[in-house]
């Protein structure tokens, strides 16, 4: 099970088998704009939903875990059997902007919309072109989903449009520079950046006055990227943040792993220096949002330190696994030979130090528990980083259960990172499974019979919150 | 789905054979039932008991000190001598040299190998024709390669792309994975065995360079594959136990098995256990499979005679137990007048592999040779300490030991002989069963080689790579690559199991893994084993699928 980022686009680019041919498939293609679609296409991160791991490119059926049950991604190949090869540009915008399908039917806004919306006339024009005359069409429909009542009324979602879709294109700000512009554009567009660092209300609408402070996203968390100097990522120059991007790392304080992971792998790492640049200079001026609890930058927290001396002549050699390990225990056994004794890491970088890392100063546990359930997995030009999981998955080689994942990241937040973090089994379980959970399909049921729309409203956005872990 | 007491597949064993049957089963709609005699113990907890033992254990060759073994499953433990000799009861002129060491623990002995993947060669498998000696094998090496590149898939085998590189370079497939770097001894091994026409080249592995593999990290150099992976980089078997567990199959540790049970035409009817309480039960399947290595194999064979086969099952010819190899080692350890720096990687990344073929194996046996890359700061800690320095004379001499001292082995190919034999001895062992006896000897034909080539060699290449002072052993030793027990051929009279690792005695019992090899080579026997399940578990999977 593979679950991905914008929970939902599921089952919904679905095309009718009786799709009208396309009068001339190469009349319309003009390389340029099919490679400015195919740049494009790579900055909105398409790929992240709609290929799956080992799949083909655009072809869909990635699994994407939700609370409500198990959708899969759809096929955007051109196919006009399987894909979206029977799509007119004017179709095909819709989908992008307005979140409609071909057939008239609302998407869910995991497809996330609301971004594209900004997009201007011309970047539809090339993606469509892109993914009609670029991308090989796959003629194989992805695995239908099938969601329980009351998912499945896509009516509903009119009524969340009306109170939070705007329906606006970009407006350029004449008063900041064409660089800025550019970064807002992006930020807020193709790169949809909001639809996971943005918190969301009671309807799931992104906050205003929250922009970018942070969000749970399935089981991991992304965090405060405001110009915040102590909340958020304010204390990192342009370049910092350009780097960022495009590495993945940022050497004493961040790593990119699960979704943003992802982004990296997939999406920022083929930026030009020039947009990248633009992003940074944009993301720099998102006005700060300060986490009144939080005294100390993220990135600055923990020392090197080592326990060995509490665990060595303590222990028998056992022919059993010791049943209540300590925190030092399975820290030495399990993380040491790549983050070193002291936890500073190699020296060449590849594997970080655990103090001066923001996943273990976050006051959010999430990220450091799903780290170690779920590893690292992202490639960039620079090659592969890789962390095994310890259990986030069946067939992970070594499996650890959730007393001892809770055990290793709380000695992990005492030791190197953001000491009082205090991580509890049912933290673990919350992170395994996939992010929050709640009864809202029951719920929903029970709001059908009084008529509560607000409350399917609710359940929708709420069950089809971006999610992704980690790929397989 | 398998039950507790019975699956379409019972598979006795849970090391790199038994696994590697067990998902191809698995892999194939069949259900399967594990039995594990010894504990399942996370890593984890291995890579703790390896940190917690005193200095001594830690080096040496003690590669089982991090695994206690149960009352109930006895392995080598190599603490002392007395204990060591505990279990495995040898005789012959060459005893000490099958003093075997394997792990019963789910995961089996690949816990602590070294994660050397070496392939026959044609040549290897045709002793008989070529040379006149041993014995020809049942098929040739095209009739085995796809197994092989299959095997090194399934576990994940780092090697060289170049050709001249790979042996043999005759392959299907390139390795799933480049090669890893030498350390800087190996490099110089490499530099000073060329001078005298010698290929020193890099070893195929079956751990991660630079890359994922099967949800494992790359190798970081941790430089402790023996006695314990403590990252997963190299493959184990038991880094598949979860896979299998996510697959459906049933793992069942601490079930000794003690009996295999014979019914009408001779077929296999279940296999019977003893959990640690010593209570036996009764376990029922369509297929059987002893996946033990080529010890406890032919154990448990010798000891389930009956009435329709009152030698032991699968031994109507006489052959179980007997052909007894591995490759006869000789240990050369070295002072070295500069620095040679190994440790560097994992414990072995490259062997001379040139000097295992040849005419003249018509007369003598050929040799693997081999610069061991374990760190030597524990060695040389210890020695160190007994010379009673302390402050900076003892950093220096540790520091000199590490550097400047080396350990070159010479692993001998061993000829299957029905005088090298297992049988049941009269000590029993916690639960009562017979314990194995072992009569040994390694052959003139490897006492040949030592006289006239392999020590020779190794002498000149040490010479050359500037030894000051060099101790070669003059008693073999084991390099634990069980192998010949359960002997494989076409002639049931002569064999034990045919050339799928069927016994010919038993339609639905198979025998994969190191006994059933006809001869061993120079190389290390792993790939062999695995590549030999492989084909096993096609038949096993083709002839359950046809009912």
């Amino acid at each position: 099970m593979v679950p991905i980022l914008h929970g939902l686009a599921a089952g919904v680019l679905f095309i009718a088998s009786s799709a009208v041919c396309l009068a001339d498939t190469t009349s319309h293609s003009d390389a340029a704009s099919i490679q400015r679609g195919a740049y494009l296409a790579k900055a909105a991160d398409c790929t992240a939903c709609h290929t799956a791991p080992g799949g083909l490119p655009f072809a869909g059926g990635l699994p994407i875990k939700s609370p409500v049950g198990t959708i899969y991604s759809t096929n955007i190949t051109p196919s006009l059997s399987a894909g979206i090869g029977g799509y007119s540009e004017a179709e095909f915008d819709r989908a992008i902007r307005q979140g409609i399908r071909r057939d008239g039917a609302n998407l869910y806004p995991a497809m996330p919309y609301t971004s594209y919306q900004l997009l201007s006339d011309a970047d539809v024009h090339d993606l469509y072109n892109y993914f009609h005359y670029g991308v090989a069409p796959v003629n194989v429909a992805s695995h239908p989903t099938s969601l329980p009542f009351p998912m499945n009324i896509r009516m509903s979602m009119k009524v969340w449009n009306l109170l939070f879709f705007s329906g606006h294109r970009f407006t350029p700000d004449p008063h900041q520079s064409a660089e800025w512009n550019r970064g807002a554009y992006l930020v807020n567009g193709a790169a949809h950046c909001d639809t996971c660092h943005t918190p969301r209300g009671f309807l799931m609408q992104e906050l205003s006055g929250q922009t970018m402070a942070g969000s749970q996203v399935g089981s991991w968390y992304a965090p405060n990227v405001t110009s915040d100097p102590v909340s958020g990522i304010g204390s990192w120059s342009q370049q910092d943040i350009a780097h960022y991007l495009k590495t993945g790392i940022l050497l004493g304080n961040a790593r990119a792993a699960g979704n943003m992971g992802e982004a990296v792998e997939h999406s920022f790492q083929y930026l030009t220096q020039a947009d990248l640049e633009a992003i940074a200079t944009y993301v720099h001026t998102i006005p700060a949002v300060h986490d009144p609890a939080a005294t100390q930058s993220r990135f600055s927290y923990g020392a090197p330190s080592i326990e060995l001396a509490t665990l060595r002549g303590e222990n028998p050699i056992r022919s059993f696994t010791g049943p209540s390990p300590t925190g030092a225990e399975l820290f030495s056994a399990n993380c040491a030979s790549c983050h070193e004794a002291f936890g500073q890491g190699s020296k060449d970088g590849y594997y970080p130090s655990l103090f001066h890392n923001s996943v273990t100063a976050e006051a959010n546990p999430s990220n450091l528990i799903a780290t170690i359930l779920f590893g690292v997995n992202r490639t960039t030009a620079a090659g592969q980083a890789y962390m095994p999981g310890f259990g986030g998955k069946a067939t992970d080689p070594n499996q650890l259960d959730n007393h001892e994942i809770a055990s290793l990241a709380n000695y992990v937040f005492a030791q190197y990172g953001r000491a009082g973090i205090v991580v509890s089994e049912d933290d673990v379980v919350m992170v395994r499974q996939g992010g929050p959970s709640s009864p809202l399909v029951l719920l929903a049921r029970i709001g059908m019979g009084v008529g509560a729309v607000v409350v399917i409203l609710l359940i929708l956005f709420f069950s089809f919150r971006p999610v992704r872990r980690s790929q397989a | 789905m398998a039950s507790s007491y019975s699956a379409d597949v019972v598979i006795v064993g849970t090391g790199a054979v038994g696994c590697t049957v067990a998902e191809q089963a698995l892999d194939a709609g069949l259900s399967v039932l594990m039995l594990e005699a010894g504990p399942w113990v996370e890593r984890w907890q291995i890579v703790e008991n390896f940190r917690n033992l005193p200095p001594a254990l830690k080096g040496g060759g003690h590669f089982d000190a991090p695994y206690p073994p149960k009352p109930w499953a006895p392995h080598l433990e190599t603490y002392t001598e007395a204990v060591a000799a505990e279990y495995l009861q040898l005789e012959g002129p060459d005893a000490l040299a099958y003093r075997q060491g394997y792990v019963r623990y789910a995961g089996g002995a690949t816990w602590h190998w070294a994660g050397i993947c070496w392939r026959l060669t044609p040549d290897d498998m045709r002793l008989k024709s070529l040379y006149g000696v041993g014995r020809d094998w049942a098929f040739d090496y095209h009739t085995l390669e796809p197994f092989y590149t299959r095997a090194e898939y399934s576990m994940g085998v780092c090697g060289p792309s170049d050709p001249a590189l790979q042996w043999p370079p005759i392959r299907s497939k390139p390795y799933p994975m480049g090669r890893l770097p030498l350390g800087p001894g190996e490099q110089r091994l490499t530099d000073a065995a060329a001078k005298i026409g010698l290929l020193n080249i890099p070893t195929a592995q079956a751990r991660n360079s630079g890359v994922s593999y099967h949800d494992r990290p790359p190798c970081c150099g941790n430089n402790n594959c023996f006695p314990v992976c403590p990252i997963g980089a190299k493959y184990d078997a038991a880094t598949v136990l979860p896979r299998i567990v996510a697959k459906g199959g049933v793992i069942l540790p601490n079930a000794v098995v003690y009996r295999v049970e014979t019914g009408e035409k001779n077929i296999v009817q279940a296999v019977h256990f003893f959990d640690p309480e010593k209570t036996s039960h009764r376990v029922t399947g369509r297929a059987f499979v002893i996946a033990c290595n080529g010890i406890e194999t032919p154990k448990l064979l010798l000891l389930s005679r009956d009435d329709r086969n009152k030698n032991g099952v699968a031994n109507s010819s006489d052959q179980v137990g007997r052909n007894m190899m591995d490759q006869a080692k000789i240990v050369t350890i070295s002072t070295f007048a500069e620095p040679l720096w190994t440790g560097v990687g994992p414990v072995q990344g490259s062997s001379i592999m040139q000097t295992s073929q040849g005419k003249f194996r018509s007369e003598y046996a050929g040799v693997q040779i081999r610069m061991e890359n374990a760190a030597r700061s524990g060695i040389g800690g210890m020695a160190a300490l007994q010379k009673g320095l302390v402050g900076k004379a003892l950093d220096a001499e540790i520091r000199r030991l590490s550097a400047c001292t080396g350990q070159i082995t010479l692993e001998h190919e061993t000829l299957p002989s029905p005088i090298n034999r297992l049988t049941l001895s009269d000590k029993k062992d916690w639960l009562g069963l017979n314990k194995p006896n072992i009569y040994y000897d390694v052959g003139d034909y490897v006492r040949r080689s030592v006289q006239k080539f392999s020590v020779p060699t190794v002498k000149r290449l040490l010479s050359e790579l500037g030894a000051t002072d060099s101790q070669i052993a003059t008693q073999f030793t084991h390099s634990d690559h069980i192998m010949g027990g359960c002997i494989m051929g076409a002639d049931p009279s002569n064999s034990v199991v045919d050339p799928d690792c069927r016994a010919h005695d038993h339609e639905n019992l198979f025998l994969p893994g190191g006994g059933a090899m006809t001869t061993g080579g120079s190389g290390n026997s792993t790939l062999t084993m695995v590549a030999l399940a492989m084909k096993a578990s096609d038949a096993l999977v083709a002839q359950l699928k046809a009912g």
